[in-house]
């Protein structure tokens, strides 16, 4: 695409800074894995990709993968539809409640879920009935969905807020296509980027998802390769089994490869558009009906079987004395909460907060500037590239920054910040490849030629309409740096303690409560980061309302 | 878009950015720790023994010699072994000091050349079989049975396998905690036990969990009847309330020792030898008794140990050239 812009310099020096980083934070450290497993020869990858046990991991880790994805995203994008429908009642608090489960820290879930609907759990306690399959694959398959969901919905909802047509749904429906004929033809085309971007994050996500399947599928001989490769540096003291999962976290990569560059290169492209930034109104009003009520009991119940009965369990066991201990009053103790707010967690939380900020916003720019890039025909397969570490194993990756920029920065927080920043790249990316149609380069052109200052006409032009998009990204990355655990608890210093540290000290130490009580505050504190959603939401509205009256006056509501 | 809203949104950008320069700058402009040239009084320690243990004894160590400080990398086994993998390819090994909690960790860390063979001369203290001539054994675990209340208690490890344990028993998994590989080690090497026993546990409906803390939460919340774990943290969570019985099984509860040793990093620091005379000194195992560990000196109270109790020690030695192979085994029947 021509630049004919004055001042454009801009444009190939953020095109340099995206393959630089790309380099440092993806390709070095993958590098330094490749010659870490090549050092011990080819016959030892073999070895390792052949021994008995690997393919049942593999192909566990596939099926997990594929079901979760398949599941998720349509769930995800269902409840983002349902909750655009003017009918529904409480749909604001519905709308944040749904991106509940992404506040509760995942190390956690395993335990909260089996205290929830296990033996001698919740519903065992009260209704006699207990689910003996959470201890295994179909449990953790529900708790992954119950987790990918509200991504899944929170990159359809952003892909509703940025690429939504309500007039063309409109006019479909007014020259009398059937709301399901409106939802196909005009809706879910348009949809498409934003569905891709939640399938492919998803898949890569359940890949390389540890904690879930390690806590909720050993009781059932279920491993996955994340397992596998866990199990293997819990035995590295052995240069062999350190190899061996290394060698495995890059199969994982390969895979992970295998699946992203068709979709990427060849899929991707056709899916995009470039449609103008002025936005068509969306939100409206209406009386709510009973199919709108229908939906938000579904909804409901959804969200007390999947965040309110284990957050519950959670709090009971923050609350209670001791494990084991029925959760009545009489056993009731702050303890547990004593033991972690200690200074150390104080101090840990400072650090994790900074950093989860500091990636956050740094990799809502660099995302955008890879969506951005991704779109020019040279700049193909960087979206893929900076996916890979995503796939990655906490584990692994942590290691390959240490091994590559660790005797500079060992131990500091500038490292963590690295490891955040080149996990969860892909994260900031993929909500906001899915949004981007919303920029049409012509528009900053034309502001630039207008003789806007850059400045301007980048919060005017590219800010504005992707506003959602860039806060959606934000608040993804930030919750998942500050929940980490493998990376931050590995690469660590004497001033740079995480959270991770804190919640793997209190786990070690055998007390179930603390780790809960823990879970607890940190799931507290984090409320007020949904209203970030809500804002988003709001500038939705007023964005709406700004364009025209008339969507607004109208009645009935897009269904 | 209303003014408001924009500023929110300008805001926040600028704020994470402030925040990541100021952090930034703040770190790289800091020397690392743990490579820059050290006063001389200061150490890098990298353990898995459990916080509250390894802060009492740095606090006193660093109490009694002023002036001396110790910096801890502390994380569990896998975590620990990644950062020592790292450390070794990012250009040498940081800790001057390594606190295991298995011997069958440390005597590879011994084996690639990480551990200098020297043990203080109050070594002598302690049980022969709780050291090698690289290294010394300062804190023990107990693999013991533990039983949700209400249930009896095996007298023998082979109680597990009979009908009134059937489906309730949860074992730790080999491939996750060492003393569960230290466990299977001692099972496969005892006559009348063998793998069969794993084959005969896993006929009777018992199930793997990861590590003997998670076979404890859920026999004290009632998901198992009964399981294999720690006594240490066993009898933590009975003192505090938690409904569960613990046994110490014939033939004899499996003791693990986390050994401690000076490693051969380049410029040691001169305070690490005195550290690690400290932890085997009767004070410093006193210290580590008093936050709940079992140590290896004898004659030094530490958690409940019941008179009689029967304690065995796998051969350590030839546990560890086997490791692989009797993994493989587990893994045919558990999976994982």
């Amino acid at each position: 695409m021509a630049r004919r812009v004055r001042g454009a310099p801009v444009e190939p020096l953020a095109a340099g800074v995206v393959l630089l980083l790309a380099a440092a934070l993806v390709g070095l450290p993958i590098a330094r894995l490749v010659q870490t497993a090549a050092e011990a020869g080819a016959g030892a990858a073999v070895r390792t990709l052949s021994a008995p046990g690997i393919g049942t991991a593999l192909r566990n880790t596939l099926v997990l993968a594929v079901v979760v994805t398949v599941v998720a995203v349509p769930a995800g994008a269902a409840m983002a539809l349902c909750l655009r429908r003017a009918d529904v009642p409480c749909r604001g608090f519905l709308r944040v409640a749904v991106l509940l489960p992404v506040l509760v820290p995942p190390f956690v879930l395993g335990y909260s879920w089996t205290q929830a609907y296990g033996r001698a759990g919740f519903t065992d306690a009260v209704l006699d009935i207990h689910w003996p399959g959470v201890l295994g694959p179909l449990g953790v398959v529900v708790v992954l969905v119950a987790n990918a969901a509200p991504i899944a919905y929170l990159l359809t909802a952003v892909g509703l807020a940025t690429r939504a047509e309500p007039d063309l749904e409109r006019a479909a429906r007014a020259s009398g296509a059937s709301s399901l004929a409106s939802l196909r033809t005009v809706t879910l085309p348009l949809l498409r980027p934003a569905l891709a971007a939640a399938g492919l994050l998803t898949f890569v996500a359940t890949l390389e998802s540890f904690a879930v399947p390690q806590v909720m599928g050993a009781p059932a001989g279920f491993t996955t390769i994340t397992t596998r490769i866990y199990s293997d540096l819990a035995l590295a003291s052995e240069p062999a089994a350190f190899v061996e999962a290394v060698t495995l976290a890059l199969g994982l990569v390969a895979l992970a490869a295998f699946v992203l560059t068709p979709a990427d290169l060849v899929l991707a492209p056709r899916l995009r558009a470039t449609r103008t930034a002025q936005a068509a109104g969306g939100t409206t009003v209406g009386p709510t009906t009973w199919a709108g009520r229908l939906v938000a009991a579904g909804l409901a119940g959804y969200l007390v079987l999947t965040v309110a009965l284990p957050l519950l369990a959670l709090v009971a066991a923050a609350l209670t004395r001791a494990v084991g201990l029925p959760p009545t009053p009489g056993n009731w103790s702050l303890d547990n909460f004593r033991e972690v707010l200690n200074p150390t967690m104080r101090a840990a939380l400072g650090h994790s907060l900074i950093l989860s900020a500091a990636a956050a916003t740094l990799l809502a720019g660099l995302g955008g500037l890879v969506a951005a890039i991704e779109r020019r025909p040279g700049g193909r397969g960087i979206g893929t590239l900076i996916t890979l570490t995503f796939a990655l194993p906490g584990s692994t990756l942590a290691v390959a920054l240490l091994i590559a920029y660790g005797r500079w920065i060992g131990g500091t927080l500038a490292l963590i910040l690295l490891a955040y920043l080149a996990k969860l790249w892909a994260l900031a990316h993929r909500p906001l490849a899915g949004a981007l149609d919303r920029l049409p380069p012509a528009e900053l052109q034309a502001a630039r030629a207008s003789g806007a200052a850059l400045a301007a006409a980048v919060r005017t032009v590219v800010l504005r309409p992707l506003a959602p998009a860039l806060l959606g990204a934000w608040l993804l990355v930030f919750l998942t740096a500050l929940h980490e655990v493998t990376m931050s608890s590995l690469l660590y210093g004497s001033r740079s303690q995480t959270l991770a540290v804190v919640v793997l000290n209190s786990q070690e130490l055998g007390q179930v409560g603390s780790t809960a009580a823990l879970a607890v505050i940190l799931t507290v504190l984090l409320l007020p980061a949904l209203p970030v959603w809500w804002l988003i939401r709001r500038l939705q509205v007023r964005h709406a309302a700004g364009v025209g009256s008339a969507v607004g006056s109208e009645p009935a509501g897009v269904r | 878009m209303t003014s408001k809203a924009k500023c929110s949104i300008v805001g926040l950008l600028l704020l994470g950015a402030a925040v990541s320069s100021g952090c930034g700058s703040n770190e790289s402009s800091r020397q690392n720790p743990d490579q820059a040239a050290a006063p001389a009084a200061a150490m890098t320690l990298f353990t898995c023994a459990n916080e509250k243990t390894e802060q009492a004894l740095v606090a006193n160590f660093t109490q009694s010699h002023p002036g001396s400080k110790i910096d801890v990398f502390r994380a569990p086994t896998g975590q620990l072994n990644a950062r020592i993998a790292g450390d070794v390819r990012a250009g040498g090994l940081t800790a001057d000091v390594i606190w295991a909690c298995d011997p069958l960790t440390m005597s590879s860390y011994a084996g690639q050349g990480l551990i200098n063979s020297w043990k203080p001369t109050n070594a002598g203290a302690i049980p022969t079989r709780y050291q090698t001539a690289d290294y010394v054994g300062a804190h023990l675990l107990y693999v013991v049975a533990v039983v949700h209340k209400g249930v009896p208690p095996p007298s023998s490890w082979a109680d597990l396998t009979k009908p009134e344990y059937e489906d309730a028993v949860a074992l730790p998994s080999p491939g996750f905690a060492a003393s569960a590989l230290g466990l299977l080690g001692y099972f496969a090497a005892t006559p009348g036990y063998g793998l069969d026993y794993y084959k005969a546990l896993k006929a009777n409906g018992a199930v793997q969990v990861n590590t003997p803390d998670e076979v404890l939460t859920g026999v004290a919340s009632g998901t198992y009847k009964a399981g294999i774990t720690l006594a240490n943290s066993a009898y933590a969570a009975q003192k505090k309330g938690s409904p569960i019985e613990i046994a110490w099984p014939q033939p004899g509860a499996v003791a693990v020792y986390g050994p401690i040793a000076v490693t051969t990093k380049k410029d040691v620091s001169p305070i690490s030898e005195d550290f690690v005379t400290y932890v085997s000194s009767r004070e410093g195992q006193a210290a580590i008794a008093e936050t709940g560990v079992y140590v290896t000196m004898e004659g030094v109270a530490g958690p409940p140990i019941p008179d009689g109790a029967p304690i065995v020690s796998p051969d350590w030695p030839a546990l560890s050239a086997d490791t692989s192979s009797l993994l493989q085994q587990y893994r045919a029947i558990y999976g994982g």
